[in-house]
């Protein structure tokens, strides 16, 4: 007897979309989407920005009609507005790479389980080495030898988080490819590549979906920081990374704000992301799709 | 002790009710339940997956996971209602007066410690003032008694180090660490080989002999209970259908679903036995022999198929190192529309046989014909190979299905990729083998995990035939399913060769299985063929001593 009353009746995770994290990141998605209809500046237009009042305190009423919500940075921007404008450049970046990144993985990782043997060794080391160097060092050749941009931006972080995908994904799909519906559809004959995309893939895809909200997370984080060191988006479009590094000065003197709620954006967006992806993953799983 | 026994029984289980609250509402699982289980007594409870049985066990020792609740009715252990006592009281029970053993060896020993130091650590437990020595010494003792050979030398070693059979025997000695009166052993066979088994059974009923232990035996085989149980407790969707002695359960089952468990029991006819009339035994082999001499020769011949593992390139190459065989000069025929069993205990390279044949490993052969085409049994490849033209039903049916497609996803896919013609494409096809198979067109749109493991089976079995293959190979397809569903897919499997013309190899460790199935017979030990023969033959005139061993091992039952 494999079913026992205890595991067959544990009670189903609720398929519920509108849990509260869902709600967040839509909130965040929606606020970026809709950056220049919410936002009362466009922080990039040099004609929309008063110099003089820059590094204004949370609530100045500014001489544009602008009420400066949370306060303005050192170039004077209102940093409301900036929030807005950097999510949209952070999610797109951040999203845009982890779902390349993943899909990548994923399909080499699947491709290195199922043939085993030697394409198996091949690709692994490779991911070894991938692995072994310094996140930072492979982004920033990357960086220097495509040349800046948001599309090489994107690049850089696909190049930087593939392998992760493909080595976590690797090992899960190395079980399932020892399971008699493999061998099923080996014997069938159906090809390689159907049984590796239709079989093994969607079966071994969970450990992915599990990586990706934190993998965005961590793209959001690098790119900041390529960003603070000059290397990331260009100036014109700036991300919340470069917003919370352009404020880091400040933070010295007291002027908080200008790092902090961008910070802060970061932080909720980051978080509202990695409590979603348990969401996702649930919803995923047939197993817990009901009759 | 005999006034004690008389007085006190060691458990006394009375109209106990257990319920489970969950999402899906309150369900009960055990309904007014009530036994009881006497000093030196064997009980066993019998019923199939979801009758309830573990969840009286799990009541027993006290363990019921969340969500269940214990909603009438009293257990007793040695006089004291357990439900009444604190948490730590009960905990205290556990290991000293009941103890417990699980199905799955593998995961109820630390396979990071040593045997002795996984039984020395229960000891201690249970006996703080025993000194070091005493513990050890304590130690052996279990493993001799539980009939472990060479204790000083197992006691070192670690679980993966033990076949499965004294990993068994470990469990059991952890169990007796404590000197429990009472024992629940959930499954405790299941996951072993019969000649295996019936050891694990003698030496559990020694136990109770020499020590006056209680047993309380959960199976869903009933040849376990026909082996060692005293009486027996029949068990249907959480309420107790039948309870009696076990000769007279046997002899003269009073209830319907118990006659019905036990005609589903497939049993060994010997040659000096008359064989079942009705069963469609004789009919059946008459029906096969007709085919036989319509039949143009063997469709499958296998000369020499041999199979090593791990001596590879140098060591190869200069004859260093010995090579390991997982088969060795293996040669067989399969006739046209027959039925060729290969049994064996596990490891014996049964399934290696039918995995080399079915495209999914290599081996080599000096000669493999299918229908009269020589195929390559050493390369993967897709073109001289044998994939495709062989399909197979495996073991577990849960995984070998999968599970992010939907029925008709499989099916179909199935008869998209292996058509040969337009109308082989046709998705009527897939409905007409469903409902061939006894499946509603209901369950097409359902996903695996929606469907009973019976019913997986026979998607398994449909996918099979639909790839329209020459041979079919089924390899354990009834060792993860209850009896009464084991007997409907042995049915289908054979009603299937006999509809299409199908030549089948059968894969089992069960011989009343494969006689019941099969018209030849290979017997298969340590990667070698030991025996070969008809069926009849096999069963019934054959002298060849490890044949003759299986067949003794067979338990009891099937000597009533």
């Amino acid at each position: 007897m494999t079913h026992q009353p205890s595991t067959t009746l544990k009670r189903r995770p609720s398929r519920r979309v509108c849990t509260p994290p869902n709600l967040i990141l839509a909130l965040f998605v929606a606020a970026a989407v809709a950056a220049p209809v919410l936002a009362p500046q466009n922080p990039y237009d040099p004609l929309q920005i008063f110099g003089w009042e820059a590094s204004s305190p949370p609530g100045t009423i500014g001489s544009g009609g602008y009420h400066y919500l949370l306060g303005t940075d050192g170039l004077g921007r209102d940093i409301a507005s900036c929030i807005l404008y950097g999510l949209r450049i952070s999610l797109m970046v951040s999203i845009v790479s982890a779902l390349a990144a993943a899909a990548i993985g994923l399909t080499v990782g699947v491709t290195a389980a199922y043939f085993g043997k030697w394409v198996d060794a091949i690709i692994m080391r490779v991911v070894d080495l991938q692995l072994s160097l310094p996140t930072m060092l492979v982004a920033l050749i990357a960086i220097v030898t495509l040349g800046p941009g948001v599309d090489r931006i994107i690049l850089a972080l696909i190049i930087v988080q593939w392998a992760t995908y493909a080595r976590v994904v690797r090992s899960v799909a190395l079980s399932e490819a020892g399971k008699p519906y493999i061998d099923a559809a080996r014997t069938m004959p159906l090809s390689n590549a159907r049984i590796v995309l239709r079989h093994l893939l969607p079966n071994s895809i969970a450990p992915a979906i599990t990586l990706l909200p934190i993998e965005i997370g961590h793209a959001v984080a690098l790119e900041a920081t390529l960003s603070f060191l000059g290397l990331g988006v260009p100036m014109d479009q700036p991300s919340l990374g470069s917003t919370v590094a352009n404020g880091f000065q400040y933070l010295l003197t007291g002027q908080y704000w200008i790092s902090l709620f961008p910070g802060f954006a970061l932080f909720g967006l980051i978080a509202a992301i990695n409590f979603a992806g348990e969401d996702i993953r649930r919803i995923w799983d047939p197993r817990n799709r009901s009759i | 002790m005999t006034i004690e026994n008389s007085e006190i029984p060691p458990l006394d289980v009375r109209n106990l009710t257990l319920q489970h609250h969950g999402a899906s509402g309150t369900t009960t699982i055990v309904r007014d339940v009530s036994f009881v289980l006497g000093r030196g007594e064997v009980l066993g409870i019998i019923g199939e997956s979801g009758a309830g049985k573990s969840t009286i066990g799990n009541a027993v020792i006290g363990l019921l996971g969340a969500g269940f609740e214990q909603s009438s009715g009293t257990v007793r252990v040695n006089g004291t209602a357990i439900e009444t006592l604190t948490a730590s009281k009960r905990h205290a029970l556990r290991g000293r007066t009941i103890a417990s053993i699980f199905q799955d060896h593998t995961s109820s020993l630390d396979p990071l410690m040593t045997v002795g130091a996984q039984l020395s650590e229960t000891i201690s437990t249970i006996f703080p003032d025993l000194p070091g020595t005493g513990v050890r010494q304590r130690a052996l003792e279990l493993l001799q008694r539980v009939g472990i050979p060479d204790p000083n030398g197992r006691y070192h070693s670690y679980p993966h180090q033990l076949s499965g059979g004294q990993r068994q025997r470990v469990v059991i000695a952890i169990a007796l660490a404590g000197s429990p009166s009472i024992i629940v052993a959930d499954e405790p066979t299941s996951a072993l080989d019969a000649t295996v088994q019936k050891q694990i059974l003698r030496v559990l009923r020694g136990l109770v002999e020499e020590t006056g232990l209680s047993l309380l035996l959960i199976t869903h085989d009933m040849s376990v209970i026909a082996e060692i149980a005293d009486s027996v407790l029949v068990m249907k969707d959480g309420e107790v259908i039948e309870h009696n002695a076990t000769a007279a359960l046997l002899d003269n089952p009073q209830n319907a679903y118990t006659r019905s468990l036990l005609s589903a029991v497939p049993r060994l006819r010997l040659s000096h036995e008359a064989p079942a009339i009705g069963q469609g035994g004789p009919d059946e082999e008459a029906a096969q022999c007709d085919e036989a001499s319509e039949a143009d020769g063997p469709v499958l011949v296998v000369e020499n198929l041999s199979k090593t593992f791990g001596n590879h390139g140098l060591q190869a190459l200069f004859g260093i190192g010995s090579a390991t065989f997982a088969l060795r000069n293996v040669s067989l025929q399969l006739r046209r529309g027959g039925v060729l069993g290969i049994v064996g205990e596990s490891g014996s390279g049964k399934s290696t046989i039918g995995r080399i044949l079915a495209g999914l490993e290599t081996g080599s052969a000096d000669k493999v014909v299918m229908n009269g085409r020589v195929c390559d049994v050493g390369s993967r490849g897709r073109s001289g190979g044998l994939l495709g033209r062989i399909q197979m039903v495996f073991q577990d049916p849960a995984s070998s299905l999968n599970p992010r497609l939907t029925v008709a996803e499989t099916l179909m896919e199935c008869v998209r990729f292996t058509a040969r013609t337009e109308h082989d494409r046709h998705p009527s096809r897939v409905t007409e083998t469903v409902e061939r198979l006894g499946l509603s067109k209901v369950l097409l749109t359902r996903y695996p995990h929606q469907l009973s493991g019976g019913q997986k089976q026979r998607v398994c079995i449909a996918r099979a035939l639909l790839a329209g293959p020459e041979i079919m190979i089924a390899d354990e397809p009834t060792s993860a399913l209850d009896v009464s569903v084991q007997a409907e897919i042995l049915a289908l499997l054979k009603q299937a060769v006999s509809e299409r013309n199908l030549s089948m190899i059968f894969i089992s460790h069960d011989l009343a299985v494969v006689q019941d199935i099969c018209d030849a017979v290979c017997v298969m030990k340590d990667g070698r063929i030991e025996d070969y023969g008809a069926s009849d033959f096999i069963f019934g005139r054959s002298d060849n001593p490890y044949t003759r061993h299986l067949i003794n091992a067979r338990p009891k039952i099937f000597t009533l």
